[in-house]
Order: C-alpha cells, then structure tokens, then sequence
C-alpha cells in the first residue's frame, strides 16, 4: 500500500494533467484538429510504429553522431588550449561567448552556409555540443593542482605517462558532466534543424504533421520526441557513472 | 527553594540511525544548574554533552525524562526569545554587517531594534569600530565574539555555549577565555558551556560536570574553588593543577590504570 | 578596482581573440571564401544600419524582444512561487520536481503544438520562453533554499523564530547567490523559447524573420538577424554577469 502511496505522491502532477487534459477535450467537444484526446494521440502511436519508430531511430542517430563530434572536437581543443597559454587566452574569452548565445540561432545560418542535409544537421549538434565542452573541459584542466605537473616532471614520467595518469583522470569526469550538460540541447538542436530543413526525422514529421493539420500525429511526434531525449539522457547517465566508477 | 535555572530529571535521548538501529546518545542524566551559575560540560567527542545543550537550546526534545529551564519547557523560553546560544560555528549572516548580526535577536523577535544595546554589547565584546564590518573580514576570533554578543542580545535567562572556541588556535582561546570571563562577569547569566579543553572548563566555570560516552553519563560533578574574578594566573597554582590531572584521569580512565 | 598583471594579460588576449574572430569572419566574407552564403561583417553591419530597413527590424526587435521579456519575467516568477510552494508544502515536493522534470525533458519544440492549439500564434514565443525560463529558475531556487546551513538554521530556532522570520531573514537572502546565477543563465534560455516559438508561425519578430531569409535566400538579411538576437543576448548576459558578481560579493 505505501508503495502505491510513493507512486501517487510523486506523479500526481503528471497524472493530473494528463486527466486534465482528457476532462476538457470530451466535456468541450474540441474538435481534433484543436486539440485532440490522449486516447486519440495514444492510438496514433500504435497504430503507425513504424514510421515512428524510423524517425525517431533517424533523430536518435544524429544526436548522438552530432554530440559524438561535438564532445571530441570540444575535448582535443581544450587540450590544445591547456598546453598553450596563448591559444587558452585567446580561445577561451570565444568559447565562453559562443557557449553563452542562443546555439539555435545559428541554425538557419549553417543550414544556408552547409546546405540542406544531414550532414548538416548532424554539424550544427556538433557545434551545440562543442562550446560548452571546450569551456567545461578547459576549466576543469585549468583546476588541476599547480604542483603536479611539475611533480609528475620531478619523478621522471614521459609525457605520454603524465597525459595518463595526470590529465586523463581529471580531465574525464568533467568529460562527462560536460555531455551530461550538453545532451538535451543535442536533442532539440537535431529535431530543430529538421523542423526547419530536414527531409526525415522526428523534427520533420512534426512540421509535415502540422502542415496538414494532423495534430494527433504532431502531438505523437511530441511524445516519441520526449521519449527520445530521455532515451539520450539515461545513456548519457549510465555513461557517466561507468566513467566515474572507473576514473574516481 | 530557588527555582533551577537549567534542570534536567531522568533524561535520556536516543536517535534512531538510517540503519534502522538506536543510537543512545543520553542515558538518564540528572542535572540541576542554579541561577547565575556557570557551568561546564566535559567530556570526549561523542559523549552527548552537545545534546544536553541542544535539549536546553529547545532543538532536540528527550526521549524521556524532562527537560526544564526556569521551571518552563525550553520551547517555550525559546519562542518567548529568552535564548542565547553561541555554537562552534558562528553563524553569523554573511550579508550582514556586524552591528545587523548582533541585532538579529531583536528582529526575530519583533521588536524594535536598540542601538546602545548593540552599540554596548559590541564594545562589550571588544569589536569596537568594527560595526560595519562584514564576518569575512574578521579573524576568527573576532567572529566569535560577535556571535556571543549577539546570544546576549535580548538579556536572555540563558547562556549556552557549544564549543564556541573549538575552532580557534591555541593562543587565541587563550585569549577569549579572558574575554568570556570578563563578559560573563557583567551580567553573571547561567551559563551551560560545553568544550573538551580542562583548561577552559576549570578557568571559566563555577562547576565542571564530566561525562563519558555512548551511551552519555554523567561521571563527576566538581565544585571548582577558585575565586572570582580569576586571572590568568590561577593557572599556575598548584590547586590548578591538580584539578586539571584529576579531570583528565576522570576523562579517560585507562590512563588511572597502574 | 586594481587589475592585477595577470588579469589584464588575460583581459588584452581575450580582447585579441575576439577581435581575430571578427577580423577572419571579414576576411571570408571579402574574399568569399565560404561562398556566397558568408557576408562580410561589413555588409552585415551596413545592411542593418540601412535607414531603409529600420521599421522592419524596429518592429521585428520589438515583437522578438517583447516575448523574451515577457518569457523572462513570467518564467522568474513562477520558478520562484512554485519553489516557495515546495518549501512551504514539503509534502508536494516530490510531486513538484517530478512534474517540473517531466515538463522540463519534453523538448521545448515538442511542446509547440500545445501551445498553437490552446493559445493564438502570436503567444508561444513568450510561452515557450517563458517556460525554458521557469525550469532554470525552479531549479536554482529549489537548491538556493538549502543553501542556508545547520547552524544558521540552529540559531533561528533557538532565538525562537517563526516560519516567516526565519524564510525572510534567512532561506531567502541565503538563496540569492543562487537564484541570481540562474537568472543569468536563463537568459539565451529566454532568447532560444523566443525565436523558437516565432518558427512555429508567429507574425512578427527575429526569428520569423531568420527562417524566412533562410528560405528565400536573403542572405545579408539572415545574418543580420541573427547578428541582432546574438549580441542582445550577449549583452544581456554580460550584465547579469556583473549582476551575479556584485550579489556574490554582498551575500556570500
């Protein structure tokens, strides 16, 4: 019983509004094209897996592509960066800057810039992905103790060894939190960049569901979307915690 | 008879722990402390002596037993704003000057703030000139002492203090020994100090009461006989010295083994 | 306020590096050397200053900037009433950051068709802002209030202070450090709701007039639009900045 107790006291938020929402579609009689039943949008999933299950594999695909090589270019800059005290100085004022800007506005840009494919796409979750990182990763290296490299020097390590066992261990966590911060921008950024030019894509049915006034089907490509980004996440989170088990 | 200032009858105090189990932090204490005594507690880590106070300072309730400030339940003395308490930490507002933090007591209250009260109490304490002052521009000494003079706002019934100088070097609890000896002298409230410094306890108290630990107990209840007011050199008497040796062998009792 | 050698070293380096930004940004855009779809920050400059063009970035601005604020303010102070409602009800906590969670892990695109189906057009830009806005502050609020420690919270209690004394003199001011860091990180938050809810078809604004310029190739048009949103929330945010570092200074 008090585990039903546990259940209710933490999701009667989501379920109310959920009954909310059924309440005021039957008692207003809402035509569907205003707004539709859950019943109805919950139909729509079932009845066409396939297509969302294709679309949002396709979204899924560049998030994690696009953060892949975000997170990377972000982690070989800021090293760059850390070894060189005239590129950190010039960099980091930029990376800050970039980081702190609506990403999303650049989407139209790079979109005209690159073209209307998923390449691009898949590079402006990149780019989303890569401001944050250098910044994050950067000042986490800068935060190293002042003495251990010189330390690190003084016992005779080869660099290669001091990369291992100095900059590796703290550099990594703050690797993770880094995606851990990064990851559901990189979600909105790939189903944004298909809202606007894509062909395929959750962010595409969306804008082709709209277009035709389907909103049982846009409201669908809303859960699956949600889904989806917290598909991202909890990898993201299992990740983190296996790096961190092995590098804490 | 005289009303007690502090009194606590057949008072015990368990915790249960995340575990599941009890923890016994007090096992049927009796104390009685008199109006306008000072009085230490002693004793090691973990001996219970912060929770006495923290039932006396009304934050923790007894699991049996009563505790009794002037008679009244300290919840009471606490809401009627007749507290004053200086802990180890010295939780002074850190966007407030000094003058502001010593005139806290006055605003939880409701009442109107009194500026030659506080403008007193800080010289009191020593901190003259510093009233504009921010905690984090104070050593921390100094941040000490504000504390204590804010527990003393209000003119409280009582004065308890948890290890207000355990966070401070040798030589400057030396020194605010002195101070709280000479603060104290002033209004002479009863006061509850708890420490594990023997030195600080024989120095500033009427009685030292010792406990030992897990479960809490009371060991030894000393009358120290020094009179007041006490100077720095008292330390050296031989009668000092003496106290001192028989409360360490009380505190830990392996040692009186031959 | 002195600035130390190292302060001012880092200072004049950041200064260059923007400064070489802007500088290869003209450079390829001169030389077109990203092809036609990069301008020159000059051409950017000139078309926006463009007396022609004022009352359509005048009213494109007013209309974009207009739903930041309003997104803004309304998400500030619904992320601090719902997080006083959990500290006051600490019963309806787990509920409040479930449920604040779940609204906060729909992307905000996914929460579009909500907001075009119950409200006009013209209202998901500062909606969606606003809501972008109230998680990052419900958030900073929730763990501003805890900010307070044990023994503060000790010596409240002890001086015998009521619910509201110790909320006002105490959790609240203890609080502002936090809240204020996300404020200032609420605003790109504000800006992206805004134009993302402009995409979804409002009539006027910045972002309406970004994917237009987009589609009809109107490529001086394009950046400057997105130049303007860019800097405006730069700006902004270098504010708050000094905002944050004057609180940290007073309350910390």
């Amino acid at each position: 019983m008090s585990s039903v107790k546990t259940f209710f006291s933490r999701y009667w938020g989501i379920i109310g509004i959920l009954v909310l929402w059924q309440a005021w579609v039957s008692i207003s009689g809402l035509n569907a094209i205003v707004l539709p039943s859950p019943l109805s949008v919950v139909s729509d999933l079932a009845a066409n897996p396939g297509i969302y299950a294709s679309s949002a594999g396709k979204t899924f695909l560049v998030a994690v592509l696009g953060l892949t090589f975000g997170l990377l270019a972000g982690i070989v800059l800021a090293l760059a960066a850390w070894t060189s005290r005239l590129l950190n100085g010039l960099l980091t004022p930029l990376g800050l800057i970039f980081s702190s800007i609506p990403v999303v506005a650049l989407i139209p840009i790079l979109a005209r810039l690159l073209g209307y494919d998923i390449r691009t796409e898949i590079a402006i979750v990149a780019i989303a992905a890569f401001f944050p990182t250098f910044v994050f990763v950067g000042a986490g290296l800068q935060s190293l103790p002042a003495g251990s490299d010189d330390l690190f020097k003084v016992l005779g390590s080869s660099p290669w060894q001091r990369f291992l066992r100095l900059v590796m261990p703290a550099a990594v966590p703050n690797m993770m939190v880094a995606l851990r911060l990064t990851a559901p921008e990189a979600v909105l950024a790939a189903i944004l960049a298909e809202l606007l030019m894509g062909t395929s894509g959750l962010g595409y049915m969306f804008r082709e569901a709209a277009g035709r006034f389907a909103m049982e089907r846009a409201f669908g490509t809303s859960i699956i979307a949600t889904i989806t980004a917290v598909i991202v996440f909890g990898l993201v989170m299992a990740a983190e915690r296996r790096v961190d088990a092995h590098w804490k | 008879m005289t009303e007690a200032a502090i009194r606590l009858d057949r008072v015990s105090k368990s915790f249960a722990l995340d575990n599941g189990k009890q923890l016994t932090a007090l096992s049927e204490i009796d104390l009685t402390i008199g109006k306008g005594e000072f009085v230490a507690l002693l004793g090691p880590s973990g001996c219970g002596k912060s929770t006495i106070l923290r039932l006396a300072a009304a934050l923790e309730t007894p699991s049996t037993g009563r505790v009794s400030i002037e008679g009244r339940e300290p919840q009471s003395l606490s809401k009627a704003h007749r507290l004053g308490v200086a802990f180890q930490d010295h939780a002074l507002l850190p966007w407030l000057d000094i003058f502001a933090n010593v005139a806290l007591p006055f605003q939880v209250a409701g009442r109107k703030v009194d500026p030659s009260r506080v403008n007193e109490l800080i010289a009191l304490v020593g901190l003259e000139g510093f009233e504009k002052a921010r905690s984090r521009q104070l050593s921390g000494g100094m941040r000490q002492r504000a504390s204590i003079a804010r527990a003393l706002a209000l003119q409280p019934n009582v004065l308890l203090l948890d290890e207000p100088f355990g966070a401070l070097d040798a030589v400057t609890r030396r020194q605010m020994n002195l101070e709280l000896q000479r603060i104290w002298s002033a209004q002479q409230i009863t006061t509850l100090l708890v420490t594990h410094s023997v030195d600080e306890a024989l120095f500033l108290a009427d009685r030292v009461i010792v406990m030992s630990g897990r479960p809490g107990r009371i060991i030894r209840d000393i009358k120290i006989p020094f009179a007041r007011p006490r100077l720095p050199s008292v330390m050296r008497e031989p009668g000092f010295h003496a106290l001192v040796d028989e409360l360490t062998m009380a505190l830990e009792p392996e040692l009186a083994a031959p | 306020m002195i600035l130390r050698s190292e302060a001012m070293h880092r200072l004049v380096l950041g200064a260059v590096g923007v400064g070489l930004f802007l500088f290869i940004w003209q450079l390829v855009g001169t030389y077109r050397l990203a092809g036609m779809t990069w301008p020159p920050l000059s051409d950017v400059l000139i078309f926006i200053s463009d007396p022609a063009r004022q009352t359509l970035f005048v009213r494109a601005m007013g209309a974009s900037f207009t739903s930041v604020a309003i997104g803004y303010v309304l998400g500030i102070f619904c992320g601090v009433a719902v997080a006083m409602l959990g500290q006051v009800l600490p019963v309806a906590r787990p509920g409040l950051d479930r449920l604040v969670a779940v609204i906060h892990a729909v992307p905000l695109v996914a929460l579009a068709p909500i907001f075009m189906v119950l409200a006009n057009r013209d209202l998901t830009p500062p909606a969606i802002s606003a809501l972008g806005v109230f998680y990052m502050i419900y958030v900073a609020t929730t763990s501003g209030l805890k900010a307070a420690t044990h023994s503060h919270r000790d010596v409240f209690s002890a001086l015998g202070a009521n619910a509201a004394t110790r909320f006002f003199r105490l959790e609240l001011p203890a609080a502002l450090p936090a809240l204020v860091s996300g404020m200032k990180l609420a605003i790109p938050v504000a800006f992206i709701g805004a134009i993302v809810g402009e995409w979804f078809g409002a009539s006027r604004g910045l972002g309406l007039l970004m994917v237009s310029a987009m589609q009809n190739f109107q490529i001086p048009l394009l950046w400057s639009a997105v130049l303007i949103v860019t800097t405006a929330s730069l700006a902004l945010f270098g504010l708050m900045s000094l905002v944050e570092r004057l609180i940290y200074g007073r309350f910390r």
